[in-house]
C-alpha cells in the first residue's frame, strides 16, 4: 500500500488521456473549418482584383464606365465560367467571413449565446450562399417547379 | 484562485497581436464583401436602371473613402496568408519544407497571374 504514495506522474497522465479517447468523435468542426480554408484562399486570390475594377477603376479615372457597365456585364455573364466564378467568389467569402465572426465573437467571450450564433452567422453564411447559386446558375436554368 | 483573465487592451501591445486582429477583421471583411457582390447580383437581374444605380451608390466620395479602407483589410487578409502558408506549409511539394519567403514569392507571384486571369477571363482585358 505505500505504493500508491510514490509520485507517479505518468499514472495520471494515461488516465486523462483514456477519458480524451472515450469522447465521441468531432465530425462537424473540421469540416467547417475545411471550408473556411476554402473560402479563405477563394478571397484572397479572386477578390482584391474583383474590388479594384468594379469599385476603383472608373472612379479613379482608369476604365471609361461602360467597361464595367450594364451591357459589358450582360455579355460577360452569359459565359458560364464566369458565372461559375462570380458563386464561388460569394459563397467561399460570406463562409469564411461569417465562420470567422463567429469565432472572433467567441473569442471575445460570447460563448453564453453560442446557438444564437451559429444560427444567425451560418444562417447567413447557407442563405447568401444559396442566394449567390440562384442568380448565378439557376435564375435562368430549366428547373421542374417552372 | 480565479482564472486568469487577459486584459481588454491585450491586441494593443505587440505589433504581430495587432496583426493578428487585422487579420481577423480583414476575414470578416471579405464576408462583407461578398453580401457587397451578392447584392450586385440581385440589382443585375432588377434590369439596367438598378444596376447602374449600384455602381452610382458605389461612386459616391463617402462609399469610396468605406470602400478604400474595406479594402485595405482584404489585402491585409490575402498577404498575411500567403504569409501564414509559408509558415505551416500543410502541403508539402518537396522532401524538404520550404523557406518561407519563398513560399510566400510564390504564392505572390501565383496570385499576380490568377488576379490577371480572373481580368481577362472575367472583364475582357487591361
Amino acid at each position: 500500500m505505500a505504493r500508491a504514495a510514490v509520485w507517479n506522474p505518468g499514472r495520471d497522465a494515461i488516465r486523462a488521456h483514456s477519458r480524451v479517447e472515450s469522447r465521441p468523435p468531432v465530425v462537424l468542426e473540421p469540416v467547417l473549418w475545411g471550408i473556411f480554408s476554402a473560402g479563405g484562399f477563394i478571397s484572397a486570390f479572386l477578390l482584391p482584383v474583383t474590388i479594384v475594377v468594379l469599385m476603383f477603376a472608373v472612379p479613379f479615372g482608369l476604365w471609361p464606365a461602360e467597361r464595367i457597365g450594364y451591357d459589358a456585364f450582360r455579355a460577360s455573364f452569359s459565359d458560364l465560367f464566369v458565372r461559375l466564378f462570380w458563386f464561388v467568389l460569394i459563397g467561399g467569402s460570406l463562409f469564411h467571413g461569417m465562420h470567422r465572426l463567429r469565432h472572433s465573437l467567441l473569442d471575445a467571450g460570447l460563448r453564453k449565446v453560442e446557438p444564437l450564433l451559429n444560427i444567425v452567422l451560418y444562417g447567413i453564411a447557407i442563405l447568401g450562399t444559396l442566394a449567390a447559386l440562384w442568380y448565378t446558375l439557376l435564375f435562368d436554368a430549366p428547373l421542374p417547379f417552372r | 484562485m480565479y482564472p486568469w483573465k487577459r486584459p481588454v487592451g491585450w491586441w494593443l501591445r505587440n505589433p504581430r497581436y495587432l496583426l493578428f486582429q487585422l487579420r481577423e477583421v480583414g476575414g470578416f471583411v471579405s464576408g462583407l464583401f461578398a453580401l457587397l457582390l451578392l447584392y450586385m447580383l440581385v440589382q443585375y437581374h432588377a434590369g439596367p436602371e438598378a444596376y447602374a444605380g449600384f455602381f452610382a451608390m458605389l461612386a459616391s466620395p463617402l462609399m469610396l473613402v468605406v470602400v478604400a479602407v474595406l479594402f485595405g483589410f482584404v489585402l491585409v487578409h490575402a498577404f498575411t496568408w500567403f504569409f501564414l502558408l509559408g509558415k505551416a506549409q500543410p502541403v508539402r511539394f518537396t522532401k524538404k519544407p520550404l523557406r518561407p519567403g519563398t513560399v510566400f514569392a510564390i504564392n505572390v507571384v501565383l496570385w499576380v497571374l490568377v488576379s490577371g486571369a480572373v481580368l481577362f477571363i472575367v472583364f475582357g482585358g487591361l
